[in-house]
């Protein structure tokens, strides 16, 4: 029972994480149809923007303000870069074929990756200590203090989220472009505007998710966004993408099995058995758990 | 013109391919078998990417499973290398019914991430040493290599004479495959697959068909590949890897020249640009997006040409 519980807390630790991250692409993919493969190493970039943030800008002490202030620096730079990526590397695709984007997207992910690796160097380097480390022993589960930080901030976000989604006028207009571009154009909507808003708000939550990562793992490597980005990826096709609560379900699903598999199995198996789960859920139900049936267009 | 291009083409490029190793140091001859693997990779993975137009991101799986199925029945079996390569084709070709069936159905990305989840599934399993034979993240290593007998002085260039061996024989498949019933269907099926099903072409069965097909060919360029190094390793067929050959398809342009192009420029290219080591793949990224922008449908794109021109003339 002991582990039982204790994975749940891991799983859901992480699955707050997946889901954060998984937001970024599920959004991206519901208004322009495009696997945005560069959002795994924006995740990862947004690590290392914070760890420079830290040591460099702002003096490597830790306080309430430095940490906040690494938090916005760190979440402006991530969106500005989602927001060039788009510029350059998909806005001139738009009316090409689908898999030209993908293929871009791929190249933008190794621009982005091999930048890292350009600024950092490729050995592993370890995330700062930002938050004091005080753990909870409740009853032999342990819990610390970054994980109740983790899952509280995660989940105000995505009900943040999606109350920006469902009740303001952008938010709105971010669903009717997401069901048909040309309709929403021709009712008044800049669709423009709403991808490259879509792509702001998917790289800060993506920012938000990759300074988790270095405050959970510690450590952080360049190349660690194909990693976590085909999580969050899987987490968001499991879920159904393109739908919003679908990759918070999907995320939070995805770490609890994965925690599951770790705790109960063992690690080694852990990509086999995630991925299997995710064959089986599409054998299943072919759009994901909250993904819409879409008719084929003749 | 272009018919003359091709006719004149395909003869040079091989004549050209069949001397180059003369030129070439160990080193490039390494680079340019290599090259002409990942040719017929590419080329497979054409079929089910390119000519039914499925979103495949798995194919370096059948290409390990063809070298692993090598490796395993010539250094745990004992079995003759050549021997081993009925096998190395059919056991990928099976994977390719028995995977391709239950995710045919899926929507284009949703098969992306499935192809790729196999991907993943297999190299974990060569890792953690199924069975036993796998041998672990180390590989197998020791194979026999395929000599001439009488030619054994010239022992460093048979593996690259059996790539070109196989990828003519590649060719030679798909020519005719582009040529017969199949290929149609093929085309109609990316064209358009509900409109190729309702003039009765059994969609399922020949989506599942350009798998095994596909399979088949790239389990026999992974007997290639165990007999160049004489060794196979879970990392070389990674998932990465079949992100690469998926790339080279949509870089290049789903058609022979375009594939070949491909290659060169995804493989060879880095390969000579290996001494700015640490730029290399951040300007090649930047490469990819603007090949994307600059030709959206590859570098040299695929023309279909067994219809006649007045069903595709425009007007």
């Amino acid at each position: 029972m002991d582990i039982f519980l204790q994975q749940l807390v891991n799983g859901l630790t992480i699955g707050s994480m997946f889901a954060l991250i998984a937001l970024g692409y599920t959004m991206v993919y519901g208004v322009m149809k495009l696997i945005n493969f560069a959002h795994g190493d924006l995740v990862a970039g947004s690590a290392f923007v914070g760890l420079f943030v830290f040591t460099q800008l702002l003096g490597g002490q830790v306080s309430v303000l430095v940490v906040v202030g690494v938090f916005i620096l760190t979440i402006i730079t991530i969106a500005l870069l989602g927001f060039t990526i788009e510029r350059l590397a998909y806005r001139p695709l738009r009316s090409a074929p689908r898999l030209s984007a993908v293929v871009s997207a791929l190249g933008a992910s190794m621009v982005i990756q091999n930048g890292i690796m350009l600024l950092w160097g490729p050995q592993m380097h370890i995330f700062p200590e930002l938050l004091p480390t005080i753990i909870w022993d409740i009853g032999g589960v342990v819990v610390s203090l970054i994980q109740v930080l983790i899952m509280a901030l995660s989940m105000i976000l995505m009900v943040g989220l999606y109350l920006f989604v469902e009740k303001t006028k952008i938010g709105t207009a971010i669903r009717a472009s997401a069901i048909d571009q040309d309709a929403a154009r021709l009712m008044g909507i800049n669709v423009n505007n709403i991808i490259v808003t879509i792509f702001l708000i998917g790289s800060s939550l993506g920012a938000v998710g990759g300074l988790f990562i270095g405050l959970y793992y510690r450590g952080i490597t360049f190349n660690m966004g194909w990693q976590y980005g085909l999580y969050a990826f899987v987490a968001a096709i499991i879920g159904g993408i393109g739908n919003i609560p679908g990759a918070m379900l999907g995320g939070i699903l995805l770490g609890l099995f994965n925690a599951f598999i770790a705790g109960y199995i063992s690690s080694t198996w852990a990509d086999a058995f995630t991925f299997i789960l995710l064959i089986v859920i599409l054998i299943v139900r072919p759009t994901g758990i909250l993904g819409e049936r879409v008719a084929e267009k003749v | 013109m272009m018919k003359k291009i091709q006719q004149l083409g395909y003869p040079l490029f091989f004549v050209v391919m069949a001397l180059l190793p003369a030129l070439l140091d160990s080193r490039w001859l390494a680079v340019a078998t290599t090259f002409v693997i990942f040719t017929i990779v590419a080329l497979s993975q054409d079929i089910v990417l390119g000519k039914a137009g499925m979103f495949n991101m798995g194919q370096a799986l059948f290409f390990g499973l063809g070298a692993y199925t090598t490796a395993i029945c010539n250094a745990v079996f004992g079995w003759p290398l050549l021997a081993t390569l009925p096998l190395a084709i059919i056991i990928p070709a099976i994977f390719g019914v028995l995977l391709a069936g239950p995710i045919i159905h899926l929507r284009g990305d949703y098969l992306l991430v499935t192809t790729i989840g196999f991907n993943i599934v297999f190299v974990q399993a060569l890792q953690n040493n199924l069975g036993g034979v796998t041998g672990g993240p180390n590989g197998i290593f020791g194979l026999e290599m395929l000599g001439i007998p009488g030619l054994a002085a010239y022992q460093q260039f048979t593996p690259y004479y059996v790539a070109l061996a196989a990828l003519i024989l590649t060719l030679f498949i798909l020519r005719n495959l582009e040529s017969s019933k199949v290929g149609r269907a093929l085309h109609y099926l990316r064209e358009d697959d509900l409109a190729a099903g309702s003039v009765g072409i059994n969609t399922r069965v020949y989506k599942i068909y350009s798998f095994a097909l596909g399979a088949g060919i790239a389990g026999m360029a992974g007997t290639v590949y165990a007999n160049q190094y004489s060794a196979v390793s879970p990392e070389a067929f990674d998932f990465l890897q079949s992100v690469l050959f998926f790339s080279i398809v949509i870089v290049g342009g789903s058609s022979v020249p375009g594939i070949l192009l491909g290659v060169f420029v995804m493989f060879v290219l880095p390969e000579i640009f290996r001494e700015f080591s640490t730029w290399r793949y951040f300007i090649f990224g930047f490469a990819m997006i603007f090949t994307m922008i600059l030709r959206p449908r590859g570098l040299w794109p695929a023309k279909f040409g067994r219809i006649p021109k007045i069903f595709t003339e425009k007007g």
